[in-house]
């Protein structure tokens, strides 16, 4: 083989190795990508039922109920509009009434939101970033959420963990 | 004095740290070279084909390789001889003899505090600092609380303090674990509602409405618990909602409730009361006996202490509406204009007041 | 007195380091051995004057004195002493300070041991590392000041925070800043390699070194914080695939890539170009994970938000070093001379395909981990890339890359006989097809990939043994010449073997963790047994304590297996009153390399208790590939042809074939 033939081989197996990856990353990014919403936007843009994203806000006090078997039911608002929310298993440490949280699944028929993860990235004082910037946007963002302090020490918390 | 002698150590340490190699004379060895490198590859390949771990002939072909490699070394190496160039050398001498001092006070007193000396825990021992007893007590009793933490009566001791040194997260924590510890109670529930709503910088948020609903639910008549219901409604844009709230309020409450005051200045504020200068009710009602003349004259009397006041402590923006609420009351917006201006240069250093100040001015009708 | 001496030792090292900036540089452009040797000097003074800083702050937090006001705000009198140190780190200004320290600690290693380098590229590199130092000097001087001091002290500190306080917190920053901040060497090489125009393969080699320490420790620190993360939160998750994982990831992969492409250039003086950039690229990728970790973007909006000066500031150091370096590579990389030819069937090609791999595996991870970022710059759009993205893309570019780990050094240099190299490999691929075989037959559930996935690593393993046995003859020669040809083997032989070895091992633990992992998740009662994967589990009580400063729900488990008791395990939950928090404190029960993992939930309204057991198969082996991996770079490093390396055109093996 000359020098340039080799080159060419060379290029083109690289090239070949880059598109079969664009494929994978595209393909991946459609099917896999998980938006995130509150409970206003969910009233507002009819998300289809079993369409997975992830819902975000504050657990609504005194919303609640454990029922046999470790399920719970909880309520998420964001202020101006609330959703119910199921969910079977073990909550996280840090999950509060009056707290945010975020949980990813897909709505049912009935328009309830079946959870499979309840985030717990979060302590008591941070807020996730996601709802701390939705309830931003609707006036009922509590200040001291984003406090450097509060903030600070989870990411701390995170830097450390990783 | 030892501090600043072991700075002067320390720089000299530095300052000799460049000028040692500029001092001496060329060192005889200039440092590794490629040549090196490759003859340690040439042995290398003597050793592997002795163990016969290569053959014969890609051996060969190796040492091919790494000698056209190693000519092109040698004689790149001939090319650079090392020269001296005094001016250079001079002026870096020059650089770390009076830059880095000259850099390291600059920044260095920009930065650091010479003037304060360590406080190790052991040294805090010593009777508590006078300037701040009640910080050093609160820490007392917060340590002593990180031990027993189910001392409801600790919790209660803590809790208003906190609240008023501003923290109030921390006074949240205490009143929830007042509630826990010393069973429920309006007030309390108030309390933590106070508190939630001081750490959202005055706003009474979802949380904090909830521990107002449920101290009213236990006391109907609780009245810091619907006094910040009617604040929520406010905040919420429900100014009639507000105003009822707070008309109950004030139909309800004995005449010598010491928050009477505050519920008219919210009344007002929702414009639900007629707009008059915000003074104490006493003087509102003394006021009322006088003769016109004299009203006016005590009124006037009273906004003149309050602008000589401002003149001298200018940091109170509550201070200033109110002057300049009673200016426009009595119909002298020259006053009233000059007071706004006065008030915006008091606080102009201070960017959350200025933005308190120009949010009242707003209310007031006067922006601009 | 302590607390200004280590600030003022810190300007001081800033000083140091602009002189050490530009002194050197200017040495090397006029020729002048003594400007070029004050490069030395000042990197060993900066290290010094760093290192008292860093000591400084470590008495502080030691001595708690409040009246620093990072001691202040991280840490608390009633600390045991251990956390007071490692609360040095715990926070935002201390881990900036132990960066520079490590940065300073690997500038002054280069000065010390670095005799073996040409003066004008020693002179070159040590004035890059400076510009790197100086930026990093003034970021924390003027935003993350740890020696800000309050003049009326208060009595007590503020934090206390209980996930911090753990074992792990002491090691695993630290390793994972020795891995990050030891790539600036290798990126310093290749600035300092453009500067001078120059790029031979004798600079492959002395680069080597400094990449593969830098290597092990992100190896190291990478696993280390992926250990924490299992037993501390409570989920029983190794790898979350986070923002801030990914972080640490890309670099590593950059790294591999660059260990391997370096050996090309070292042996056969090809592949310079692509070296050079991937230096620079491995180090930007560790500035992109620093600006990450601490700007706050990714955790928390926010917080860049209320501190701009921080963000902005690192955002510029990361545009002036990430730009300047590959503007300087633009300008030069295309003066530089081809290298030595080779075959695409070959050992370079071998290692071109792993950099490929490698590179496009890293591609992916920083497209999955900064587009949800663009989104929502571009958009505002909130998007999660989570888990199945990384799934889907990183898993099937990781297949193509394991099948070709063996065959790389199985291959001659130049041109090779892949027909030869499968030929030998043969026993390899017999041993994988047994095991796929055999775990069809005797696994029941789980993915149909997982036998294969299985097999694949068990090739892996069987692959870079053969090498070795190869290499030494075994079993074609008499025992007693084998064994002194594994004597007479280079280091860096095993230490590729042992590597190798480890990614493979590694492989098995995540397909087997991933596939036949079981859990039960439910409520117990005293008394109540739970069974998973064959063992019993007896909830024998739940009993309260009381710790220094938290109450803790301890619950007991009995574990038994066929009816024989094996052991006791204890998962607690603590409950830290006055901060307000909790943590999980999950119990584990190692088997082999296997474990149970038991953590608690809350109590409900019965009495019964929340649980949450999980039996994870071969898990530890996860932790203990990479281990291996960094053993095999430690074997390496040791080796004395690290330092004097030769090709080799031809494999032992491949000699002793043609002679039988």
């Amino acid at each position: 083989m000359t020098r340039k033939q080799r080159r060419l081989v060379m290029i083109g197996g690289s090239l070949a190795v880059l598109a079969v990856a664009a494929a994978l990353v595209l393909n991946a990014l459609r099917d896999s990508i998980v938006f995130f919403s509150t409970p206003s936007m969910v009233a507002e843009k009819h998300i289809a039922a079993g369409k997975r994203f992830r819902l975000g806000g504050l657990v609504q006090p005194g919303s609640l109920k454990r029922g046999d078997n470790l399920a719970v039911t909880f309520e998420v608002a964001d202020g101006s509009a609330a959703l119910p929310v199921a969910y079977k298993g073990i909550l996280p440490d840090l999950f509060r009434e009056g707290q945010g949280v975020v949980a990813e699944g897909a709505l049912d028929q009935s328009g309830v939101f079946r959870a499979d993860t309840v985030l717990a990235k979060h302590d008591e004082t941070y807020m996730p970033k996601e709802v701390a910037d939705a309830l931003k946007k609707q006036g009922h963002w509590k200040d001291d959420y984003g406090k450097p302090s509060a903030s600070a020490e989870t990411q701390q918390v995170k830097g450390v963990m990783r | 004095m030892t501090l600043w002698f072991v700075f002067a150590l320390m720089t000299v340490a530095a300052i000799f740290a460049v000028l040692w190699p500029l001092g001496r004379a060329t060192p005889a060895t200039s440092g590794g070279s490629e040549a090196n490198v490759y003859k340690d590859q040439l042995g290398e390949i003597e050793r592997d084909l002795g163990s016969g771990m290569i053959g014969a002939s890609e051996a060969e072909a190796a040492r091919v390789e790494i000698g056209r490699r190693l000519l092109a070394a040698v004689d790149d190496e001939a090319a650079a001889a090392p020269k001296a160039n005094l001016r250079l050398r001079r002026s870096a001498a020059v650089a770390a003899l009076v830059g880095l001092p000259v850099m390291a006070a600059a920044v260095y007193l920009a930065l650091g505090s010479p003037q304060l000396s360590d406080v190790p825990l052991a040294a805090r021992s010593r009777p508590a600092d006078v300037n701040q007893p009640l910080a050093n007590l609160v820490a007392q009793v917060e340590a002593h609380l990180e031990k027993n933490p189910t001392d409801g009566r600790g919790w209660n001791v803590l809790a208003p303090v906190l609240s008023r040194l501003g923290r109030y997260d921390d006074a949240v924590r205490a009143y929830r674990n007042s509630i826990t510890y010393n069973g429920d109670s309006s007030e309390r529930r108030a309390d933590l509602g106070e508190a939630l709503t001081g750490a959202a910088g005055g706003v009474v948020t979802a949380e904090a409405k909830a521990e107002f609903e449920r101290a009213v639910a236990q006391n109907a008549g609780d009245p810091k618990a619907n006094y910040f219901l009617g604040l929520a409604a406010e905040q919420d844009g429900r100014k009639a909602d507000a105003a009822s709230i707070w008309r109950a309020m004030l139909a309800k409450a004995p005449a010598d409730a010491p928050w009477r005051s505050l519920v008219q200045t919210s009344l007002v504020r929702v414009g639900a009361a007629p707009a008059a200068p915000a003074l104490s009710d006493d003087a509102m009602a003394a006021a009322k006996d006088m003769s016109a003349d004299d009203r006016s004259a005590m009124i006037r009397g009273m906004v003149d202490r309050l602008a000589t006041r401002l003149k001298q402590d200018g940091n109170d923006v509550e201070g200033w509406l109110r002057l300049v609420r009673a200016y426009m009351v009595m119909g002298e917006r020259d006053k009233a204009v000059a007071a706004r201006t006065d008030a915006r240069q008091a606080v102009a250093n201070d960017a959350e007041r200025l933005r308190q100040l120009n949010e009242g001015l707003k209310n007031l009708g006067l922006d601009g | 007195m302590i607390a200004e001496a280590g600030h003022y030792a810190l300007v001081l090292a800033l000083g140091l380091a602009l002189i050490q900036s530009v002194v050197p540089m200017l040495g090397a452009r006029w020729g002048d051995v003594a400007l070029m040797n004050v490069a030395r000097s000042t990197a060993l003074a900066q290290l010094l004057f760093v290192g008292a800083s860093f000591t400084a702050l470590v008495m502080l937090h030691v001595t708690s004195d409040f009246s620093v006001v990072n001691v202040f705000e991280n840490s608390h009198s009633m600390k045991p002493l251990i956390y007071k140190i490692t609360g040095v780190w715990g926070n935002h200004e201390g881990s900036m300070l132990l960066w520079v320290s490590i940065l300073a600690l690997f500038g002054g290693l280069v000065a010390a041991f670095g005799n073996n380098l040409p003066l004008t590229l020693r002179a070159h590199v040590l004035a890059v590392q400076a510009w790197i130092a100086s930026a990093f000097y003034f970021f924390i001087l003027l935003t993350s000041n740890p020696f800000l001091r309050i003049a009326n002290p208060p009595i007590e500190g503020r934090d206390l925070n209980p996930v911090l306080q753990d074992v792990g917190l002491a090691v695993h920053p630290p390793m994972l800043y020795l891995g990050y901040v030891g790539f600036s060497i290798s990126f310093s090489f290749a600035v300092a390699a453009l500067i001078e125009g120059r790029i031979d393969a004798a600079w492959a080699r002395w680069v080597r070194p400094w990449t593969l320490l830098a290597w092990i420790f992100l190896t190291l620190g990478i696993a280390m914080g992926s250990y924490w993360a299992y037993y501390e939160l409570g989920w029983g998750g190794w790898w979350f695939w986070d923002p801030v994982e990914n972080a640490s990831l890309m670099p590593w992969l950059a790294g591999t890539a660059l260990l391997h492409s370096a050996v090309v250039m070292e042996k056969r003086n090809a592949l310079r170009v692509w070296t050079i950039l991937l230096s620079i690229l491995t180090f930007s990728l560790s500035l992109l994970g620093t600006f990450l970790v601490r700007s706050g973007v990714l955790t928390s909006v926010h917080a860049f938000a209320t501190d701009p000066a921080r963000g902005v500031f690192i955002l510029l150091i990361l545009c002036l070093f990430i730009g300047g370096s590959l503007s300087l590579y633009a300008a030069r990389a295309t003066s530089l001379k081809q290298g030595g030819l080779f075959a695409p069937i070959s050992r370079e090609g071998a290692l071109v395909l792993n950099n490929l791999f490698l590179t496009t595996a890293c591609a992916t991870v920083f497209i999955g981990t900064l587009y949800p970022l663009a989104l929502e710059v571009l958009t505002g759009d909130k998007i999660s890339v989570g888990a199945p993205f990384f799934n889907l893309t990183f898993a099937p570019l990781f297949v193509p890359l394991m099948i070709a780990v063996p065959f790389g050094p199985s291959l001659a240099w130049k041109r090779g006989d892949l027909l030869g190299a499968a030929q030998r490999l043969t026993a390899a691929g017999i041993l994988a097809l047994i095991a796929i075989a055999v775990l069809w037959a005797w696994t029941r559930g789980g993915s149909s990939f997982a036998p294969l996935a299985i097999g694949l690593a068990v090739f892996v393993v069987a692959g870079a043994l053969t090498d070795l046995a190869e290499r030494i003859g075994l079993f074609r020669l008499p025992f007693g010449t084998s064994v002194q040809r594994a004597r007479g083997l280079p280091r860096a032989a095993w230490g590729t073997a042992f590597a190798h070895a480890g990614v493979g091992i590694a492989l098995i633990g995540i397909v087997c963790e991933t596939t036949w992992n079981s859990e039960y998740i439910g409520t117990l009662k005293p008394g109540d047994i739970a069974k998973v994967a064959g063992y019993e589990l007896k909830l024998d009580d739940i009993g309260q304590r009381q710790g220094p400063n938290f109450r803790e729900m301890v619950a007991r488990f009995t574990v038994g297996r066929d009816g024989n008791t094996l052991s006791v395990m204890t998962p607690s939950k603590r409950n830290f009153t006055t901060r307000g928090a909790s943590t999980t404190e999950a119990a584990l029960l190692t088997r082999g390399a296997s474990q149970l993992y038991i953590s608690l939930g809350d109590i409900a309204a019965d009495g019964g208790i929340a649980v949450r057991i999980y039996h994870k198969p071969m898990v530890l082996l996860i932790w203990f590939g990479p281990v291996l991996m960094a053993f095999g770079g430690l074997l390496s490093l040791s080796d004395r042809r690290l330092r004097v390396g030769a090709p080799k055109p031809a494999k032992a093996a491949r000699a002793l074939q043609a002679a039988e």
